[in-house]
């Protein structure tokens, strides 16, 4: 069971802050896939430039594997 | 001696100039650049009216990581304030501030400073356009 918390423009294309990913994600692109296939086109464009944090370390590294816990992230645009 | 020594802090309140610089300035040195980030009135031609900052619970975190390599790399103490929730035209967001011996060291750590608090913090900001349409800005 993963937790997927989300962020900003990813929480406005996901629709909550927080859900239980209820398939099984072994990886990142496990899951990015899983959140465009639910999610469409407004996660999609979220996630084309966005990245994960995986463990306390930012990722857009589709092989890294998932733990309990994954934040989506969408571009960074502080400043 | 240059101590390496860093200040991170990502709040909503009101950024304190004054108190970010007092922690980067020793009797050492003889120059401070403070790079403040204000918010301005127009982006990609549209009128702005205002910006709403949201963190990552961490980001305070990633800031100070980020100050800690620069500090690293420099040996200098380094110093940045973020602000979030609702700021407008005018509002300071982001505080990021060096002092060094000399210019030169301050303008380049303060310069590579502000680029990687850009690069790696978790923060973003939507924009509320004059037309009353508002976007996330970088998407």
């Amino acid at each position: 069971m993963t937790v997927v918390r989300y962020f900003a423009a990813a929480a406005e294309a996901s629709g909550c802050d927080e859900e239980i990913w209820d398939e099984p994600v072994a990886t990142v692109g496990e899951l990015r896939a899983g959140l465009v296939a639910r999610y469409g086109e407004p996660m999609s464009r979220v996630l084309s430039t966005g990245s994960f944090l995986v463990d306390g370390m930012v990722s857009r590294d589709p092989s890294r594997a998932v733990g309990e816990r994954v934040d989506v992230l969408p571009p960074f645009a502080g400043g | 001696m240059a101590d390496g020594a860093v200040f991170a802090l990502v709040t909503d309140a009101v950024l304190d100039r004054a108190a970010v610089e007092a922690f980067v300035v020793t009797v050492e040195d003889g120059a401070v650049v403070t790079f403040e980030g204000i918010i301005r009135d127009h982006d990609h031609g549209a009128g702005v009216s205002a910006l709403d900052y949201e963190a990552h619970p961490d980001a305070e975190s990633f800031l100070r990581d980020v100050c800690t390599e620069v500090a690293a790399e420099t040996g200098l103490r380094i110093a940045a304030a973020h602000r979030i929730g609702h700021l407008v035209i005018g509002d300071v967001a982001l505080i990021a501030a060096v002092a060094a011996p000399h210019r030169a060291d301050a303008f380049a750590a303060c310069s590579r400073l502000v680029d990687l608090i850009k690069e790696r913090t978790p923060i973003w900001k939507r924009q509320h356009l004059d037309d009353g349409v508002s976007e996330w800005v970088g998407l």
